[in-house]
């Protein structure tokens, strides 16, 4: 489902000495199929930006319109939006509530209205695709490890069956396993075809795994492109409290030093290629 | 939603108002409460409006944040309005419809019922909106203090209220997340018969109650990390010290209830 965002503004508290403007006229649209990263610094309105997309905080003033419909409107059916846009916060493992895993998940696809066949259906179907063995769905979501409760979480949004999955910060605080596991999750689901929106602070992960990067900065749009534009602007990301990637920054120094590689490599294995190719001169 | 709850609605600021020690802060609001119930007329009334006025000027917090602040007591003070009006029956009969009079007295007893009642909460938040959470805690500790002679925990009581006072907005803004976590899963905290939204509160209030227990465990933990046993023996880093604004502050409400005395004195209301 397309998204617009038209001239998006938000202010948090107005009128009180605690005003705080989070977004400041945000445009920005997201095609079907896109894997979109949005990065920028603590404070910068990532997760107020997001938490548009999915009508839980009202667009005022601007516009955000899902699939034709626009999010803002008096006595729109909010539920149905929230079935398009799926929004896995940060942290989810901390929403968790159900005395059983299959209970919790089951609760998304329960608010919908829908029958009991179907969302067992659903249950089963979104716990295998986060890889949590069936033996599992009868515990209590509190006695998992964390990465566990963290899938379940996920599985919780993904059993609504969204066409378009936000994701704010899924890896924090993972181990590097549970960050890779969860990231080949999200590229998977991703491969399924659903648009897949990710907040992220991991400038690699930014790079490797999106087609396309939205900047934040104090609330505005800095960068809307694709990540190997976005990276050439590496001191004004630094200013902006970001950084560029590992590997676009080895790049850079080699091509100082006299090489020519291209600069939209983000994986080591891309950038060794390369090199390799350089140096034995095809 | 959750967001227009403010509770410990602290106007943060840098005025002599907001600097006066707590201590005297505390004892001062308790004297202007005195003063307001002292007062027999409008006359005193209005000497303590005034003062409440130029306090207020002087702590810069906009009117509009008083004027909010009466908002909870709205119903109340329109209760106690109307009740003494139809139920005083003393003095001219100015009204009369079937069997309900309206007397001169009345309407003049309702009246300052009502602007007593505004008065005495003006006036207590004049305290609070100038005075953070944890320099009242500070305030009421030491004020207690000389009630540990006699067995009463002041220091634990103090300690449990700036505990408190402090983790409300965190858990305000925790249960706004989670709440906005289950409404993306659909959840509908705003719809239905009672009973049903007592039930959509489960969600909500499972995770809300882990993560205080999850807190409250890590802030014992780091507590006990740096030391924490009481109150036997500690000292604090910022000292409570009474200066001569304290005094200024003391002399001028001493002043208001002398004027309020003379006024009753001369009969004058
Ligand atoms: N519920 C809220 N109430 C008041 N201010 C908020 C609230 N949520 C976020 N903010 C403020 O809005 C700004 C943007 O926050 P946020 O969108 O959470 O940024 P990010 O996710 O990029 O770190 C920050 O300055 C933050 O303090
Ligand atoms: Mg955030």
């Amino acid at each position: 489902m397309p998204i617009a965002i038209k001239h998006l503004t938000h202010t948090y508290m107005p009128g009180t000495p605690f005003e705080t403007r989070a977004l400041f006229d945000v445009s920005l649209s997201i095609r079907d199929g896109e894997f979109v990263g949005v990065i920028g610094h603590t404070g910068s309105g990532k997760s107020t930006l997001i938490a548009h997309l999915n009508a839980l905080i009202r667009p005022e003033p601007g516009r955000v319109i899902v699939s034709g419909v626009d999010v803002g409107q008096k006595g729109q059916s909010l539920i149905e939006i929230r079935r398009e846009v799926g929004l896995v916060f940060q942290y989810p493992e901390y929403q968790l509530f159900e005395e059983t895993v299959e209970k919790d998940v089951g609760y998304g696809p329960r608010n919908l209205g829908l029958p009991d066949a179907e969302v067992k259906v659903r249950v089963a179907e979104a716990l295998s695709q986060v890889g949590i063995p069936e033996e599992l769905s009868g515990k209590s979501p509190f006695e998992l490890s964390g990465g566990q409760k963290r899938r379940v979480a996920i599985a919780g949004v993904l059993a609504m069956r969204p066409s378009t999955l936000v994701l704010d910060e899924p890896v924090a605080g993972l181990d590097p396993a549970g960050r890779e596991e969860l990231l080949k999750l999200i590229q998977d689901i991703h491969k399924g075809g659903v648009t897949v929106i990710m907040v992220t602070h991991s400038m690699d992960d930014a790079a490797r795994l999106c087609g396309r990067l939205i900047v934040l900065n104090r609330g505005e749009v800095a960068f809307d492109a694709p990540p190997a534009e976005v990276f050439r602007h590496g001191d004004e990301l630094v200013e902006m409290g970001l950084d560029v990637p590992e590997c676009v920054k080895l790049v850079k120094r080699l091509n100082e030093c006299g090489f020519h590689l291209p600069d939209n490599l983000f994986r080591m294995e891309d950038v060794e290629r390369a090199i390799l190719k350089e140096v034995r001169g095809c | 939603m959750l967001k227009n709850i403010t509770i410990g609605q602290f106007f943060p600021g840098n005025s002599l108002i907001h600097r006066l020690d707590p201590r005297a802060k505390l004892m001062l609001t308790v004297a202007l409460i005195v003063a307001v119930f002292l007062s027999q007329g409008f006359a005193g009334f209005a000497l303590v409006l005034l003062f409440v006025a130029m306090a207020a000027r002087m702590s810069r917090i906009s009117l509009k944040f008083l004027v909010r602040g009466l908002k909870p007591i709205l119903y109340i003070v329109i209760i106690t309005f109307v009740l003494n009006l139809f139920f005083q029956s003393e003095g001219r009969v100015i009204f009369r419809w079937n069997f309900i009079a309206v007397t001169d007295g009345g309407l003049r007893r309702a009246a300052y019922m009502a602007v007593r009642l505004v008065l005495l909460v003006t006036s207590s938040q004049l305290l609070t909106l100038t005075t953070s959470a944890i320099s009242l805690t500070d305030g009421l500790e030491a004020l207690m203090r000389p009630l540990k002679k006699i067995k009463f925990p002041a220091h634990e009581i103090a300690m449990m209220m700036s505990i408190a006072l402090r983790f409300i907005p965190t858990l305000m803004e925790e249960a706004d997340k989670i709440m906005k976590a289950q409404m993306a899963r659909g959840a509908d905290f705003e719809s239905g018969s009672l009973f049903k939204r007592a039930k959509a509160m489960v969600p909500l209030l499972v995770p809300l109650f882990v993560s205080a227990f999850r807190r409250a465990d890590e802030l014992a933990m780091a507590m006990e990390a740096r030391c924490y046993h009481g109150g036997e023996g500690r000292t604090r880093m910022k000292q409570l010290r009474y200066g001569r604004r304290d005094l200024a502050a003391a002399l001028a409400v001493a002043l208001l209830i002398a004027a309020i005395a003379t006024l009753n004195a001369l009969g004058v209301f």
